[in-house]
């Protein structure tokens, strides 16, 4: 695959990117609201993004523990499901694109195909909940299941330090790319390997995916400090066909600390430090129907004959790891209901050198990202502004002979959001943002590839 | 820029951590208060404090009416208004049974900023001071004697007429009582094994003596002596393998106000 048909469908995916960032999203869950009477403005410092009461309520397991979490003890007609949807503009323009006619710019705009969320989540009995997303419903008539999982909790002497979770979740980073308060564009850190020079061997990790596989966590009373392990097949990859012959088919790790504290005075209302690290597994041969190690996937199937070619699955072999792991700094700034609340995380990644054809060695990179949320204090909280900045820098190209800089990347996000209505039934907002992305030497004859985006839209549940 | 950034605003983050927290403690702000009360606790107990928000038309018990100042989980005499700690305590533990949440989670310095702005919305707090908190004595073993006086000051004072005999709650008047706004009000079923204020034995010794202020349930404080008292807490606890129990008595079991 050519560099130049690699750009264009790296920027093709980052537009299917958007779509599928704004459908995929748990964001804020109104049958929670309805269940308990409280407003999304409860859970949610700027909704979707959770506050400290938010956290809590999630790390318990979606209960307030007083005697109303259990089903039997809600209205009869109470269904602990929850639609969002959001209809939105939007302008996408990206540079440097091979076409026949010569290098172009291309943009494009509309009303997008918008996809829904199916919301379900609740308490089934004391200390076992449940979370079940399908999303898709859009005109593709696509429907899949983005998260769902049971959840046990106290499952030791009645405490908070040990839950477990078995199923598709989210796992719990620094910031959460399913609950996001920019659209436009993911976190970097999270799903970023070098190389985009080369064909990839295993399947790209990324790390903001729901996971298929377990979750250990704990937390104290008020999730000031909290511990999350899990244990997963990164990327759904249980039933692929390269799925390997290991209890676990691409045995893959993640570990996330938090602390936060909580001055009694003074304008830093709370800050937070965390650690956090992913390590991943993938397959990199497989048993076929009839190739023979001297015969290569992509030529076999002409030399051997028709089928050869396919991978027997659970027989994928020589596991090639790719990690990512970083810190977290976050501080509250004034009252901390309505804070200025910045988050900056620093994460290195590495790819193993066999994780790529043809490449030299391990790539290896750097990136961050700094994000601001200001919640205005003004009376009911209507306004956020936010604001982030992700960087990339490889540290080293799986290809000697790559630029040092190649697939860097700046990226900037900034929009204010306005929350029209939030009551215990529904909320809806407007949302504006632009963003802006610069990624190093992957367009035409190596250069620069910048994508715009303007989003406008209207994001509601109900 | 990105290396500038992850050495800067790390140092930018301690830089901020050290100077903003220098300042002196102050009382609650009510500002701050507003906000606070405006994110958490509007949907119940309404803008006006009046105890009716956009969800109270759903619930039973209905949200506090602040304007009055009557609050039923206090320490004070009846009649009373409340500490702020007394205030507090029911946002950290919530109130079993009801959709009063804990709130824990909010911190002591917002906890007391939402307390500040709740006090505006009665006069009664600008105008009086709360009461000295009752004095509870030291609680007594919990043993099978003290269970069965319990029981007998449970007739003699005649709680069955609301608990009723089995204290269920569904004594004979139990489908007649309002309380002070006139909301029909339901007897606490007291073998839940749960008290809404907290489970500690001084959480229930409280009500008898503090009485809920605003409901039918009275102050006993000038008809129950301390030893009546603690034995009727006694037998309200051997109603149910949920409430802790002080088998040794002095301080109270491990556990108590927490939700």
């Amino acid at each position: 695959m050519s560099k130049r048909l690699l750009s264009l469908l790296l920027r093709i995916g980052l537009c299917a990117g958007l779509s599928l960032a704004l459908a995929a999203p748990s964001s804020a869950i109104p049958a929670f609201a309805r269940k308990y009477g409280l407003r999304c403005t409860t859970c949610h410092e700027s909704w979707p993004v959770l506050n400290d009461f938010g956290r809590n309520f999630r790390d318990n397991g979606y209960q307030l523990r007083l005697g109303k979490d259990d089903v039997v003890t809600a209205e009869p007609a109470y269904w602990p499901v929850s639609v969002h949807i959001t209809p939105s503009y939007e302008y996408t323009r990206v540079t440097n694109q091979q076409t026949d006619q010569g290098t172009k710019t291309l943009s494009s705009g509309g009303v997008t195909d918008a996809a829904i969320d199916l919301l379900m989540a609740g308490v089934l009995t004391k200390n076992i909940s449940f979370l079940v997303v399908p999303t898709g419903f859009a005109s593709d008539g696509n429907v899949h299941l983005e998260s769902y999982w049971a959840d046990f909790s106290r499952l030791i002497g009645n405490s908070d330090w040990f839950n477990v979770r078995v199923g598709k979740h989210e796992v719990d980073l620094p910031a959460s790319p399913h609950r996001p308060i920019s659209f436009a564009f993911g976190y970097l850190v999270y799903g970023y390997h070098p190389g985009p020079d080369l064909p990839s061997a295993g399947a790209a990790f990324d790390l903001g995916s729901n996971q298929l596989g377990f979750e250990i966590s704990g937390h104290d009373q008020t999730s000031m400090t909290r511990y999350n392990v899990s244990i997963f097949s990164a990327n759904n990859d249980s039933d692929s066909s390269t799925s390997s012959a290991h209890g676990l088919s691409s045995p893959s790790f993640y570990g996330h600390v938090e602390k936060y504290f909580r001055p009694s005075s003074g304008f830093v209302s709370q800050y937070a430090f965390g650690l956090w690290g992913a390590y991943a597994n993938y397959p990199t041969t497989t048993y076929t129907l009839g190739c023979t190690p001297q015969y290569s996937l992509a030529t076999c199937s002409q030399i051997v004959g028709p089928g050869s070619d396919t991978q027997i699955p659970g027989t994928g072999g020589n596991l090639q790891s790719t990690s990512r792991y970083g810190t977290e700094a976050q501080v509250w700034l004034g009252q901390l209901v309505a804070p200025l609340h910045l988050n900056f995380v620093y994460a290195r990644g590495s790819d193993s050198k066999n994780l790529y054809l043809g490449a030299d060695r391990a790539g290896t990179w750097q990136g961050g990202f700094l994000e601001a949320i200001w919640v205005p204090s003004v009376e009911l909280l209507h306004w956020s502004v936010f604001g982030r900045y992700d960087f990339i820098r490889n540290r080293q190209q799986p290809l000697v002979s790559s630029p040092s800089d190649l697939g860097n990347q700046n990226q900037i996000s900034a929009g204010v959001r306005y929350t029209i209505a939030y009551t215990n039934r529904d909320e809806v907002a407007l949302h504006a943002e632009y963003a802006t992305n610069t990624e190093r030497g992957i367009g035409f004859n190596g250069s620069d590839v910048k994508t715009n985006v303007v989003f406008l839209g209207v994001d509601f549940l109900y | 820029m990105s290396t500038r950034i992850a050495t800067v605003f790390p140092a930018l983050v301690t830089l901020l951590i050290v100077a903003g927290t220098s300042h002196a403690q102050s009382a609650g702000d009510v500002y701050n208060g507003k906000l606070i009360y405006q994110r958490y606790c509007l949907s119940c107990h309404g803008e006006k404090g009046n105890g009716q928000g956009e969800f109270a038309e759903w619930i039973s018990p209905k949200p506090r009416d602040y304007r009055q100042g009557t609050f039923k989980w206090r320490s004070t005499p009846s009649g009373s208004l409340p500490t702020d700690a007394d205030l507090e305590r029911v946002l950290i533990n919530g109130l079993y049974g009801t959709y009063m949440p804990s709130w824990n989670a909010l911190g002591h310095r917002q906890r007391l900023d939402v307390i500040a702005y709740i006090k505006t919305f009665s006069p009664r707090f600008a105008a009086e001071k709360p009461q000295a908190p009752i004095a509870i004595p030291p609680e007594p073993p919990y043993t099978t004697e003290s269970v069965t006086r319990g029981a007998a000051a449970y007739k003699k004072f005649n709680c069955a007429q609301c608990h009723g005999d089995a204290a269920q709650g569904d004594g004979p008047s139990a489908h007649e009582l309002k309380d002070d706004w006139g909301n029909p009000i339901v007897p606490y079923d007291l073998t839940q094994g749960h008290v809404k204020c907290g489970n500690g034995g001084n959480d229930i010794y409280r009500v008898f003596i503090a009485g809920l202020s605003g409901t039918p349930m009275p102050s006993f404080a000038d008809s129950v002596s301390p030893a009546e008292a603690w034995d009727l807490v006694h037998f309200i606890q051997s109603l149910s393998p949920g409430y802790a129990k002080n088998l040794t008595g002095g301080a109270a079991p491990s556990g108590e106000g927490t939700p």
